[in-house]
């Protein structure tokens, strides 16, 4: 059973149900309909981009060019993570998470690719890169809610915080209490779609393995093992995000360098 | 010959941008002394604790704990391991109220000094508290006045050497001013500092340091 293979005249059609959201939006003037147009083009170029570059990367199938396809995926997430996180693109952070992503990245896929799947080649294209993209894309997520909410959190509390050293506490157990809280809220979000996966919605890797033909047993077996992928490369990637970062944004005094943020 | 001070500040300078908050400011505290800081708001009550505790670095001048800089963080976190702190705004902790009072007591500075629970009951009992009642409630959930009284218990419990407190009574009916006034001025060894504009606190505390110019 093969895929019906989509024609751009097919795919253009799909456009057309961007008329309902349109015609919501302008009729309660939300104002997001220019940010809606954007986006939809931002999204369509992008996905051409990457499906050009993806076809000429499995081509080519060298691990070199893969494990620098993957370095970009994860310069481009660690300034996207500083940014949402509302945080200043100073080195101190940039290259504590860059170092964060990257470990928890080729940890994960070393794990997942080379014991799990067992690839015959190292880092091969039609695995590496879509498993990448989508534990990256979650690690994105969850440590843009966990940095935030960790040091934005320690900015509103920063008299709990000098409580806490004030009784004699040192710095890690000072923080202790603001580390368990923003890993909680950035576990939730991938715990709650672990709890509810196919009964509420079947996930998009799986959707897509069934449309091009894999059978479901195979499409559910990818699709539990990317969920665990994902949930362990997250927690690995905040943790290792924080621990990094809090080399770099302290004073000796243990008070935080509030420079790093915006807000 | 007396002996080497508990605290000693030495010509202070210390401005918040343009706003001087101290101009060759000094102070000596011993060890035992029971003193107030008296001063009108914006004086620098609530900064000197900062300044004393490490939270802010000094701009000129210098602060000595037994002796030694407080420049040094080593010193800092000597000072910090020997003290309590108690802030105004009493945000000294989320969940219950158990694990509020508890918490402090996972630190490897007081580990085994952890209190048991009847030293626990009969410290919140001494504050009016009924420990089955409150123990369990939600911190956030306390009125001013029982969180002032969680914080004050804390202080008595974590039993260090030199405490500091920033306005412990403003929130306290008058059987709780004394119990807190008895639990915590009438030991002789501690040392402790504080800002209040209670009179009945500022009558109880031996020593005044006025910072207004």
């Amino acid at each position: 059973m093969d895929i019906i293979q989509l024609s751009w005249f097919q795919l253009s059609i799909a456009f057309i149900s961007l008329l309902i959201p349109a015609a919501i939006l302008g009729y309660y003037k939300t104002g997001l309909n220019s940010k809606m147009l954007i986006a939809t083009v931002r999204m369509t170029l992008q996905l051409i981009f990457v499906g050009y570059y993806l076809e000429y990367l499995f081509e080519l199938d060298n691990a070199w060019v893969n494990l620098a396809w993957i370095m970009v995926m994860v310069i481009v997430a660690d300034f996207a993570t500083i940014d949402r996180s509302e945080l200043s693109r100073k080195k101190e952070l940039l290259i504590p998470v860059f170092a964060a992503t990257f470990f928890g990245i080729v940890l994960i896929n070393f794990f997942f690719l080379e014991l799990v799947i067992q690839l015959p080649e190292l880092l091969e294209a039609q695995y590496a890169i879509p498993i990448t993209g989508m534990v990256l894309g979650n690690c994105l997520r969850s440590n843009v809610i966990g940095i935030n909410d960790f040091y934005y959190s320690l900015k509103e509390n920063r008299e709990r915080f000098q409580f806490f050293l004030s009784c004699g506490a040192s710095r890690s157990e000072a923080l202790y209490p603001f580390f368990q809280t923003a890993l909680k809220k950035s576990a939730n979000p991938t715990l709650a779609s672990m709890a509810t996966i196919g009964l509420v919605s079947l996930p998009g890797m799986m959707t897509g393995q069934i449309l091009s033909g894999s059978s479901p047993m195979t499409a559910i077996q990818y699709q539990i093992m990317i969920m665990l992928a994902i949930f362990s490369g997250t927690i690995l990637s905040v943790y290792l995000a924080i621990k990094l970062c809090n080399r770099t944004v302290f004073f000796e005094n243990d008070m935080l360098d509030e420079s790093i943020l915006k807000g | 010959m007396s002996s080497t001070p508990l605290l000693e500040g030495r010509n202070i300078h210390f401005r918040y941008g343009d706003e001087v908050i101290f101009e060759n400011f000094n102070f000596v505290i011993h060890k035992g002394d029971k003193v107030v800081l008296k001063g009108e708001s914006g004086s620098g009550k609530t900064t000197l604790f900062r300044l004393i505790l490490g939270f802010e670095s000094l701009q000129q001048g210098d602060i000595l704990y037994q002796g030694e800089s407080l420049k040094n963080p080593e010193t800092i976190r000597n000072l910090r391991k020997n003290s309590s702190w108690l802030p105004q705004d009493l945000n000294i902790g989320t969940g219950l109220v158990e694990d509020v009072i508890l918490f402090p007591f996972t630190f490897q500075a007081h580990k085994k000094i952890k209190p048991n629970q009847s030293a626990i009951e009969a410290t919140l009992q001494n504050f009016g508290l009924t420990p089955d009642e409150i123990l369990q409630k939600s911190y956030s959930d306390l009125s001013t006045g029982q969180r002032q009284r969680i914080g004050l218990a804390i202080c008595v419990l974590l039993n260090q050497p030199f405490i500091l407190l920033d306005e412990p009574t403003s929130a306290l009916d008058h059987d709780s001013k004394s119990k807190a006034a008895d639990l915590l001025l009438n030991q002789n060894k501690r040392t402790l500092l504080s800002t209040s504009h209670d009179p009945f606190w500022v009558e109880r505390c031996e020593k005044v340091i006025d910072l207004n110019p």
